[in-house]
């Protein structure tokens, strides 16, 4: 019954008239440049994230998070109907989504990633509600070793399961943690690295460091598919509604791609796109037609839009109880809590339960929205893929530096971005994936201000880390995560050594 | 130039990350280190670059030997461009105000683009100012110059 008096406290703050339209404009703008193909959720949010700077937090929190799952639900419709992924997670539903668009059962292939995308949302609003207060009570009993552990812990399974090169990801997370600790010190007060510039003493202004790996990087990066024209054929209304059968048969892959994007969501590094793909690899599997895949199998598309949006949510539950970012939208929405004065961890539930609570109901109205904007609204949408690069570039661009601006009502931020950019040019040619350093960057301050806690409580006894069973058990399963992904590398070398030699 | 083994990316990243790590580490000393129960400001940014450093010099051992991955061209033009139309937007909103701001960073920023016209920019320019204005300045009622002179 505690569940219900909460969901009635979240859903009291989430159905306030503001915190809807908010919501609303969250999930619209969300879905309408999620559809663009090239900016993914994270460049979505970075780029908004000033916006909702001068709004309530709770407000705020509640449009950051519609931005996130409209820019999820974009991207899907951008795959079905050209067969550009909108966003990294949608590059599943290209396979049989847009097949099936192209047999003229666009509107269906529309239709069950809706109501897919709607029905995993509620079960992991559900879940979010049932489990979040439980393991709240866990991170209760931690202390700086046992923090200090788990950041370890999630950092190395965001950088095993991002893709590219592992090596480099850790690198790009230590770049991060050192950028982070730009500032003053919490310990001592001493600036560290501000170069004597004041301005720099709360450290770099973390909107420009998302803005400029981020959006402005995939600017440059885009420019030159500027090209490519895009012809989309605007799928009737009529044809929108599905067969009876088409229904049946995306029943159990949504609820199985459901529950597997639940489960992913919680790791760390876990979320949309792992769960994408790991549902549609288990759908090809237990399937009885698995030669359909790849020619508009219902199940290659039901299940894997169910995933998604299910990892997209339970992502959130790290971030919520724990304050520890799985991925690099959850480290955005940390700094956005931040900025409004709250730490993440387990005592926004307690001290602030309307936001908590609050955000999780508005999940499920933003879920129920998505569904009933997103089908009449298909039309509309069909055109707005369609828009020119060249338009839509130098919006995004002067949309950035104005919010940039009104953070701190000062152009440094600005200046930042711009640095950023060069430096997210140069990674994109190195290979090394910029989402693992914005984890880094986060979670810099915290981590130090755990480690120097913890050596201090030990005085200066480092055994103090291998002390705490849980602690010891963290560290473990990172270490048993780097020689796991280490040792195929090193077969995969002897491999081509022999190659070389016969 | 000199590198032309297919490990080409990791011989620059491995230089990246060597030389940041060196670079921190060594800014690092002038803070005061402490022991290690009561640590100062310099000791966790010290590690931390010491353990990049090594990383870097492991990454450009790996593109050296060839095993690395390959490196993605820059386009230079869009990369100074977009970069550029930034900088100008900082330098002028400011000092000019918003009004000539952001005509001149979309002038920049659409000159990276092949479809590059006066009119274009002109149009775009309006329509942001329009939407930049009514958004920040009129809703959100963030202070920011119009005109700055």
């Amino acid at each position: 019954m505690e569940l219900l008096s909460n969901l009635d406290i979240g859903f009291h703050a989430a159905l306030s008239l503001n915190n809807l339209v908010f919501c609303f404009i969250g999930v619209l703008v969300g879905t309408a440049i999620g559809m663009l193909p090239g900016l993914g959720p994270l460049a979505t949010i970075a780029m908004l994230l000033p916006l909702t700077y001068t709004l309530e937090p709770v407000t705020g929190l509640i449009m950051i998070a519609g931005i996130y799952y409209g820019a999820q639900y974009g991207g899907s419709t951008t795959a079905i109907l050209v067969n550009l992924p909108g966003e990294s997670s949608a590059v599943v539903s290209c396979i049989d989504g847009h097949q099936m668009a192209r047999k003229g059962r666009a509107g269906a292939a529309l239709a069950i990633a809706a109501l897919g995308s709607f029905f995993a949302g509620t079960v992991a609003t559900l879940l979010i509600a049932a489990f979040s207060p439980a393991l709240a009570e866990v991170a209760f009993l931690f202390g700086p070793v046992e923090y200090f552990a788990m950041m370890v812990l999630g950092l190395t399974a965001a950088t095993l399961l991002a893709h590219g090169s592992f090596i480099k990801g850790v690198a790009m997370v230590l770049t991060g943690l050192i950028l982070g600790l730009v500032g003053a010190d919490v310990n001592s007060g001493t600036y560290r690295f501000t170069f004597g510039s004041f301005s720099l003493t709360e450290g770099i202004e973390f909107v420009a460091v998302a803005m400029g790996l981020f959006a402005f990087t995939d600017i440059v990066t885009n420019m030159r598919n500027d090209q490519t024209t895009r012809e989309v054929k605007a799928p009737s209304l009529r044809s929108l509604t599905m067969t009876g059968k088409e229904f049946r048969q995306s029943i159990f892959p949504a609820i199985r791609g459901t529950s597997i994007g639940s489960l992913l969501g919680l790791l760390p590094g876990g979320g949309a796109m792992i769960s994408s793909f790991a549902s549609y690899a288990f759908e090809k599997r237990v399937s009885r037609h698995p030669e359909e895949f790849g020619h508009g199998a219902i199940a290659g598309l039901a299940g894997p839009e169910a995933a998604n949006n299910a990892g997209a949510q339970t992502s959130f539950i790290p971030m919520l109880t724990l304050g520890i970012p799985s991925n690099g939208v959850m480290a955005l929405m940390i700094g956005a809590l931040m900025v409004h004065n709250i730490s993440p961890g387990p005592y926004v539930m307690v001290s602030n339960p309307e936001i908590f609570w609050g955000l999780i109901a508005s999940m499920w109205i933003g879920n129920a929205m998505l569904v009933v904007l997103n089908l009449p609204l298909i039309p509309l949408w069909v055109r707005l893929i369609q828009v020119h690069y060249w338009v839509l570039f130098p919006i995004i661009l002067v949309v950035c530096c104005v919010g940039l601006y009104s953070i701190q009502n000062n152009t440094l931020a600005i200046y930042f971005a711009a640095g950023f950019t060069l430096l997210g040019c140069l990674f994109w040619r190195m290979r090394a994936e910029a989402a693992p350093l914005l984890l880094g960057f986060i979670l810099g301050p915290l981590m130090e201000e755990h480690f120097r806690r913890s050596l201090l409580l030990s005085e200066g006894d480092v055994s103090i880390f291998y002390r705490s069973p849980l602690s010891v058990l963290m560290l473990s399963i990172a270490a048993v995560m780097c020689l796991i992904i280490l040792l195929p590398q090193i077969r995969q070398g002897r491999k081509v050594a022999f190659e070389e030699e016969a | 130039m000199i590198f032309k083994s297919n490990g080409q990316a990791d011989v620059e990243a491995g230089l990246f990350f060597a030389g940041f790590g060196i670079l921190t580490a060594a800014l690092s000393l002038q803070y005061s280190l402490g022991t290690i129960a009561m640590m100062g400001p310099g000791m966790f940014p010290l590690i931390l670059g010491v353990i990049l450093a090594i990383l870097g010099l492991v990454i450009l051992a790996k593109g050296f030997m060839g095993k690395g991955e390959q490196a993605k061209p820059l386009p230079i033009k869009p990369i100074l461009l977009i970069t550029a139309s930034v900088i100008v937007f900082a330098l002028l909103l400011l000092t000019v105000g918003l009004l000539f701001a952001i005509p001149a960073q979309v002038v920049v920023a659409l000159w990276a683009s092949e479809h590059f016209t006066w009119k274009r920019a002109l149009l775009l320019s309006a329509g942001l100012l329009a939407f930049c204005y009514g958004v920040f300045v009129y809703f959100l009622g963030i202070s920011v110059p119009l005109i700055a002179i």
